[in-house]
């Protein structure tokens, strides 16, 4: 509890701050700049509770998330940087910082560089952003393409990447290409984790392999982006029930994501689709099968200098057809939500939302905000949600 | 609570809907250090966007404008983005591990005075700012300083000089607006008396629509036998 009310002093005493500037400093003659952000929220939903926290109560202001990073340009083409993340959301982070990213970066030309260590992946339009509440007009990015208790599965990978901005002329647009190889290890604080505990195991690990890439075309029309991802995993899960171990390896892991984004003056509209395919399993028998399959449509527009309002729809549906460990089903979750966000200034952001959900996905068997164990007295078909958070960046 | 999520839906994607424009006018500015002349629209943009971090072998280190005339007019001409916009493009880098937050000033005076004394530095300020210690580079357009001539009006050749047989080429800067119209053109040499014509003709030039606006030398001909 101290750390919650810790993080709303730290929140609200920044707010009260007068614009802050980032710290730059020397250190062995480089300027090393650092920043950092953090943000305090609280929810309250009609009935079922959500995103691991009480919220169909009074509300929960169990939703605190703060990161730090330090960077500087060792020369013209090569620089290094670190960040450190912590969350508290609910039954998820519970306050354990997190390596988020700490790489290396060189860049021989701006058509090929590389860049190696655990590095945010680039996958859609918000996938390496998604923790970047500042960034975003929504509190909550549509939760059928980047579900914020299954972070850890697209975020960041252990490895390198190659990419760069490929000259196709003019009056083509700008081709941006990222392929990248490494490895996805789990935190024990995120859904997974937390779906398999509360069902009365006790998780291991969850991680593997993963390589892939992303395409992207700012086409010649002013303002629209288009693009595609891909990535594949070889994964193994390992947990523990009723004392015996299970290990699951994937024999197909793999997740396409079509985007693509239209911004003109003060109007930002945006689409995606992703569909993730599991086939995980032990000696070659398949075990759990997951096709989930997500798209949104979202629009957002500057009404003042420092007012937005935003709106989207977000479907999420999830098909789980083979009974080896679990019951099969299908479960979907259609999300309606308006935002307002005000900017007291550059540095400072408030958010209200409202969210009005049909369905609640598969609680039982594959994680999707809402689970078993924080709606004990079973669920409601409709959930309605009011979030508000204040955050801070500099 | 249908009308409820009706009326909130129908609020919000109604709202989705408007526009506004900024005025103003920049010149580009470099440290002596920035061995070029002139650096074209394209280049500039990547320079500020950290997609290229040179020019000509010469490091090139961006300064931004938090606000005002110039850097509203900066922003619409040449990056094509709003300050919110670049605001959140530098963020996602700095936050990311992927770039860093360009060096940030108040005024055309802070960036002059920056731009001066940092080597390899490049800036902005409005057209009307003093840039001493600094040198002013010429925008080219991305495609080699050339854009589409889709209106052409041909210079009136004045009697008086043709008559005489008196001709020659004169040469001009054509400022180019995004949206090809010409913005004005500036006489660099030639006879006066047929740069004058020359300046009234091209003025009505129409030229293709670009990301921004550019400028361009351009040489008419005045052959008085013809």
């Amino acid at each position: 509890m101290y750390h919650r009310v810790l993080g709303l002093i730290f929140v609200s005493l920044c707010l009260c701050q007068a614009p802050m500037q980032a710290q730059d400093f020397k250190l062995f003659d480089r300027d090393v700049q650092i920043h950092g952000f953090a943000s305090q929220g609280f929810v309250h939903t009609s009935d079922n509770n959500w995103l691991t926290m009480n919220t169909s109560g009074f509300g929960s202001g169990e939703f605190t998330d703060f990161g730090a990073n330090a960077s500087t340009q060792i020369t013209d083409k090569f620089r290094i940087g670190a960040q450190l993340y912590d969350r508290n959301l609910g039954g998820l982070g519970r306050w354990h910082p997190t390596l988020d990213w700490a790489l290396a970066t060189y860049k021989f030309t701006p058509w090929f560089g590389i860049r190696g260590g655990k590095v945010k992946t680039v996958m859609g339009l918000y996938n390496d952003t998604q923790d970047l509440d500042f960034l975003h007009t929504f509190v909550l990015l549509p939760q059928s393409v980047y579900p914020t208790d299954l972070r850890d599965v697209t975020l960041a990978h252990t490895g390198g990447d190659i990419f760069g901005d490929l000259p196709v002329g003019n009056r083509f647009g700008t081709l941006s290409y990222t392929a990248y190889a490494g490895h996805r290890n789990d935190s024990p604080y995120g859904g997974f984790a937390y779906l398999v505990n509360s069902d009365g195991g006790t998780f291991n690990s969850f991680g593997g392999l993963q390589y892939g890439g992303d395409l992207r075309w700012a086409t010649p029309l002013k303002g629209l982006l288009v693009g595609v991802s891909r990535m594949n995993e070889d994964l193994t899960l390992d947990f523990l029930i009723a004392g015996t171990d299970f290990r699951l390896n994937s024999s197909s892991d793999w997740t396409n994501q079509y985007y693509g984004q239209y911004s003109r003056k003060k109007l930002v509209v945006d689409a995606e689709y992703r569909r993730y395919w599991t086939d995980l399993g032990t000696q070659g028998v398949s075990m759990i099968e997951e096709d989930v399959r997500g798209w949104y449509v979202a629009g957002s527009y500057h009404v003042a200098k420092r007012v937005q309002v935003g709106s989207y729809f977000s479907h999420y549906w999830l098909n789980y057809p083979i009974s080896g460990l679990l019951s099969s089903g299908t479960g979907h979750d259609y999300d309606k939500v308006i935002t307002v966000r005000f900017d007291p200034n550059r540095f400072t952001n408030i958010k209200l939302e409202g969210h009005f959900m049909d369905g609640y996905g598969l609680p039982d068997q594959y994680p999707n905000g809402f689970y078993a164990a924080n709606n004990p007295q079973g669920f409601k078909p409709n959930t309605n949600a009011l979030v508000i958070k204040a955050g801070v960046h500099f | 609570m249908k009308y409820v999520q009706a009326f909130f839906a129908v609020a919000g994607w109604t709202i989705l809907l408007g526009a506004s424009a900024v005025a103003g006018d920049v010149k580009v500015i470099a440290n002596p250090s920035v061995k070029v002349e002139s650096i074209s629209a394209r280049e500039l943009k990547s320079l500020y966007l950290g997609e290229k971090s040179s020019i000509n072998g010469t490091h090139v280190e961006p300064v931004i404008e938090r606000r005002g005339p110039a850097h509203e007019a900066f922003l619409r001409d040449y990056l094509g983005q709003t300050d919110d916009e670049l605001q959140k493009y530098y963020e996602a880098l700095v936050f990311t591990g992927r770039g860093s937050m360009p060096k940030t000033v108040s005024s055309d005076a802070e960036v002059v005075a920056y731009v001066a004394k940092t080597r390899g530095a490049i800036g902005y300020v409005g057209t009307g700012a003093s840039v001493e210690g600094v040198r002013t580079l010429a925008i080219a357009d991305s495609n080699g300083g050339e854009r589409q001539l889709v209106t052409r009006v041909e210079p009136k050749y004045p009697l008086d000089l043709q008559k005489r047989s008196i001709g020659g080429t004169v040469r001009l800067k054509v400022f180019i607006a995004a949206n090809g119209s010409v913005d004005h053109v500036d006489l660099l040499g030639g006879n006066p008396i047929l740069g004058e014509s020359a300046v009234t003709a091209v003025q009505k030039w129409k030229y293709a629509a670009a990301n921004s606006k550019t400028t361009m030398e351009i040489s008419v001909p005045f052959d008085p036998s013809r």
